[in-house]
């Protein structure tokens, strides 16, 4: 009789493995990229990005997207122009992917190493420092980027004849929350 | 003869172990099947970047082989440092469809058109500023002093530099016109401006060649021009600021940081 109970756990055994996977979602965000020119300083703003998390065997692996169409910069000219630029018609997605330590979900202060795919080109970002406030289920998860024109080849577009500065810092501000 | 206990023994063991393969077998076809499900379907890149101080990795197709090959070729970090997962979330999972994720090659060729031709638009719209400003001053010095009108060179040189004005400001035009358009919403930003001034200076640049030549004809008759001809320099003026405005409002707002 001992026999067919060890079984029957063995057999409950097999959903609660595959239970044991957690699912991160993206419930708001606020992705801001900084542009300067002797001109003019712009920050193009959007709210549009999507993305989950899975965790499994203490590893939670990340994704992000966002439409590159979706960043406003209050000037339509001009964002018609950055779409243009980073060949946004062509990658009109932007991806951001993130592997942590399941054990720094909870931490307030961590670095990530990040993928980031734009304009047709993957950078590499070493140890991006990112700050975590947790209130209930919800981690809002504040950090900036320091992305470069030349990290996605991307050609500095020009106002007036005159380039913008090579540095194109993006703020994240993200709140998750898990599923 | 066999033995009852046995027979039910050596029953519930093979029924164990074909239990243990089903399970063995499940789990392993549920592995693979996770980890296809999970192939990313992001644009694929055509070159890959690194950052100065990573070592480079192979070039990458797609993003589906930049994860795979990440995943089984990247060196380990510190976060990297546990056992592959198998488990990665794709757009798919975001919610995102094909058709948002899907390259569009002809709205890509509108705007690099748009583009060119708006930075041609641009740069001539800028040196148009000159014969204009040009024109401008030259054109005090065009009427008639001291009851003179026979004296015709300032006036000839107001018309020559009054026509490159023209001359360039219709190029300007042309390519602002001509330049593909692509519907982005409502005009948001300082384009806006730039746009409602149009309807100042471009009447202006009409009529202002207009009124010159009835007032020039006017002098070289003899007389003080008269009529509406009068108000010659009067559209100009307003013409010129309504120009000058229109390259301030699509800079608008400005922070200098020289």
């Amino acid at each position: 009789m001992k026999i067919p109970r060890l079984l029957v756990l063995l057999l409950l055994a097999v959903p609660a493995f595959a239970q044991s996977n957690q699912t991160w979602v993206l419930d708001q965000s606020t992705l801001t990229y900084h542009m300067s020119h002797p001109l003019h300083e712009v920050d193009g703003v959007s709210h549009a990005a999507r993305g989950k998390g899975i965790c499994q065997a203490l590893q939670c692996n990340f994704l992000l997207a966002v439409p590159v169409k979706s960043f406003d910069s209050g000037d339509t000219n001009r964002d018609l122009h950055m779409l243009q630029v980073t060949r946004g018609a062509d990658f009109p997605i932007v991806t951001v992917r993130f592997r942590l330590l399941q054990s720094d979900i909870n931490s307030p202060d961590f670095n990530c190493d990040l993928d980031v795919v734009f304009a047709g080109t993957t950078a590499h970002f070493t140890h991006v420092p990112f700050h975590q406030v947790i209130k209930g289920t919800s981690h809002h998860i504040t950090g900036t980027v320091p992305s470069t024109l030349t990290d996605f080849k991307i050609d500095p577009p020009s106002f007036f004849t005159v380039p913008i500065k090579n540095e194109i810092p993006v703020r994240v501000d993200t709140t998750w929350h898990q599923q | 003869m066999a033995v009852p206990g046995h027979h039910s023994e050596s029953t519930t063991a093979s029924l164990i172990k074909a239990t243990s393969l089903c399970m063995v077998l499940a789990m392993s076809s549920f592995l693979p099947a996770q980890t296809t499900a999970a192939l990313p379907n992001a644009p694929t890149p055509t070159n890959t970047v690194l950052a100065a101080n990573e070592p480079p990795s192979p070039a990458f197709s797609s993003s589906a082989d930049i994860d795979l090959a990440q995943q089984a070729a990247t060196p380990p970090l510190n976060t990297r440092q546990q056992t592959p997962s198998t488990s990665t979330p794709s757009l798919s999972d975001l919610g995102l469809t094909p058709a948002q994720t899907k390259p569009d090659p002809d709205l890509q060729a509108r705007l690099d058109r748009r583009t060119h031709m708006l930075k041609v638009h641009q740069e001539l719209g800028l040196y148009t500023v000159i014969p204009i400003v040009a024109a401008c001053i030259s054109g005090a010095g065009a009427t008639p002093s001291r009851n003179n009108y026979t004296s015709t060179a300032s006036r000839d040189a107001h018309v020559g530099i009054a026509a490159l004005g023209i001359g360039m400001y219709g190029a300007t035009a042309y390519y602002a016109i001509r330049a593909p358009r692509v519907p982005d919403g409502p005009v948001r930003g300082g384009i806006k401006l730039h746009k409602y001034l149009i309807w100042i200076h471009a009447p202006g640049m009409i009529l202002t060649p207009i009124l010159g030549t009835m007032a020039f004809n006017d002098i070289a008759n003899g007389h003080k021009p008269g009529g509406i001809e009068q108000y010659h320099s009067a559209v100009a003026l307003t013409t010129a600021i309504a120009y000058g405005a229109s390259i301030i409002a699509v800079s608008w707002p400005i922070h200098l940081h020289l």
